[in-house]
């Protein structure tokens, strides 16, 4: 328990400073507009907006949060939002996240046992073929497929489509690490033992290989949780879903500083939440990281 | 060359022959494609074939991800080269750093830095970084941390070698092994840590470039991908659209083919 403890520490103090890291990068912006390019802002509203974000001032960087906390809207314009509706389209966009997740865990234990059948037979060049065409397509390209269907002609629901496109390149992803660990596993003894005990190989898969595989699945699961809630941005765009990925191109596109700060914060919460849930799993799961942190 | 596996060879070769397709058929002689394209013109850009705009977008992508992959990997190396040189505290707070950026989403910080690298160009601030060196630089950026931390591991584990112990023994200082014991075995993982970001920085860089943040121009596979997709929507434009994301998985193919294949190669005690 004492290495989690200590990794929760590690991580929690990520979150301060990416918060800080983010406002002043984006503090540090010139005020120029979109739309009369290289011509600075008035003299007044550029110290109107630095005064609004506290740039300049000793604990200036405090003033986004300030804003939240005081239920203010987080812009400097009309098109700022609240804490609330920030936590109502971050909420959106989990919810696809959390619908592809699942998706994304088919596909990838799909995979690997596809991919370990394939090895030696005459479909061995797919093992190889379907990672690169997964990973060699942006998560754009098939919401762009399904757009048509979705979007001009409403057929299916945009969160599943957005969840669905979301998970190919996560779960092929998992699945290559799971392929290769299942093909690790399945080549010892112990398998080779259960095995001419009489034991089916569907049994020897789910009660001795799957549980020495879901380690390395877990270690997958902290980027592949970061590539869900990125790949939903480019999915919401392209099915016009009014989330979290929306606000956060716009937030960037106008210069919505307290915004960003706010956005790129609650979203590295949230991979920390998320990395420190498959620590806490894998203390459950896996006996080995037990005996480690004993 | 007997020493470099099968995949590895089939990646790079498909690697170089794109990279010279590109150049003979984006850079050379476009006029030869505008006349043959037999995909005919581009709806959104109706001067323009769809095979300039797909291997001039090829052209781009590729010198894009060489660059940017070749960027991080530098640093990445650098910062693991250093922390292990210095060890303790100084090892310790690299280790933080990186967690730091792996904390954040590579094509959310990618955007930003585009937008205060375009702000500082437009200001007159931006250091004579075009649009091509600012997207290279902001993947170079985010992109470090994984080899970095490869890096480390990799080092560590090589450390642990009798060779390097009975080197150390002898007198041999840090600077001395990197040079002489570890970086000869390192080598052939930092080709493989290179073409394992050559895929990511290209992918990012398609998908910033479709959200219409970076100015790429001439333009990348993922702008040109992000500009055509009205014509995917409303036209069924699969002409338009197939070659482009075609190259875009060639590229990807050859490059995890060599990765993979030449971080699992076995190494040679130097």
């Amino acid at each position: 328990m004492r290495a989690i403890a200590q990794r929760l520490l590690r991580q929690v103090v990520l979150v301060p400073v990416v918060a800080v890291a983010s406002y002043f990068l984006m503090a540090s912006l010139p005020l120029t507009m979109e739309t009369d390019a290289k011509r600075q802002v008035s003299r007044e509203l550029a110290a109107s907006y630095r005064r609004d974000l506290g740039i300049g001032e000793p604990l200036g960087f405090l003033r986004p949060w300030e804003k939240l906390f005081r239920g203010e809207r987080l812009g400097t314009s009309a098109q700022g939002i609240t804490g609330d509706e920030l936590l109502t389209k971050l909420s959106g966009s989990v919810g696809v996240g959390l619908m592809a997740l699942p998706l994304a865990l088919t596909w990838a234990l799909g995979f690997a046992l596809l991919r370990t059948r394939w090895r030696k037979g005459q479909w061995a060049a797919l093992g190889d073929v379907v990672p690169a065409v997964a990973f060699g397509t942006p998560v754009f390209i098939p919401a762009l497929l399904l757009a048509p269907g979705v979007v001009e002609r409403g057929h299916l629901l945009p969160e599943l489509c957005a969840a669905l496109v979301t998970s190919i390149w996560p779960g092929i992803f998992l699945g290559t690490l799971v392929g290769d660990s299942l093909e690790a596993e399945l080549s010892r003894d112990y398998v080779r033992t259960a095995l001419g005990k009489g034991l089916s190989r569907a049994a020897v898969l789910r009660r001795h290989v799957l549980p020495n595989v879901w380690p390395a699945m877990l270690d997958a699961v902290g980027p592949v949780a970061t590539s869900l809630l990125a790949g939903s941005f480019a999915a919401e765009r392209v099915l016009g879903l009014p989330y979290f990925g929306q606000l956060y191109v716009l937030a960037v596109l106008n210069k919505q500083v307290a915004v960003v700060v706010v956005a790129t914060t609650t979203f590295a919460t949230l991979l920390v939440v998320v990395s420190l849930a498959v620590e806490v799993l894998r203390y459950a799961v896996d006996p080995r990281s037990r005996e480690a942190s004993a | 060359m007997s020493r470099v596996p099968v995949r590895a060879r089939v990646g790079l070769a498909l690697l170089v022959g794109l990279g010279l397709l590109s150049l003979v058929a984006g850079r050379l002689f476009p006029e030869a494609l505008a006349s043959t394209c037999p995909l005919g013109m581009d709806p959104t850009r109706p001067d323009r074939t769809v095979c300039e705009l797909a291997f001039g977008g090829l052209w781009v992508s590729l010198a894009v991800g060489l660059a940017a992959g070749a960027l991080s990997t530098a640093i990445g190396l650098t910062v693991a080269a250093v922390a292990r040189l210095s060890g303790g505290a100084v090892e310790q707070t690299l280790l933080r750093a990186v967690d730091a950026v792996f904390a954040l989403p590579d094509v959310l910080v990618v955007m930003v830095l585009q937008l205060a690298g375009q702000s500082l160009s437009d200001a007159g601030a931006g250091g004579g970084l075009g649009p091509f060196g600012l997207m290279v630089v902001s993947l170079a950026l985010v992109g470090w941390a994984g080899p970095a931390r490869m890096f480390r591991n990799r080092l560590a584990t090589l450390e642990s070698q009798e060779y390097v112990a009975a080197s150390r023994a002898l007198g041999g200082g840090g600077l001395h092994l990197l040079r002489v014991h570890l970086w000869p075995a390192l080598r052939p993982f930092a080709l493989a840590v290179f073409l394992s970001r050559l895929p990511a920085a290209i992918l990012t860089e398609s998908t910033v470039s479709f959200f219409g943040i970076a100015r790429m121009e001439p333009m990348s596979l993922g702008r040109y991908l992000g500009t055509s997709y009205a014509a995917l929507i409303y036209e069924g434009g699969g002409r338009v659209v197939l070659p482009a994301w075609a190259l875009l998985v060639l590229l990807v193919l050859g490059a995890s083919l060599a990765s993979q294949a030449l971080s699992g190669a076995p190494r040679r005690a130097s």
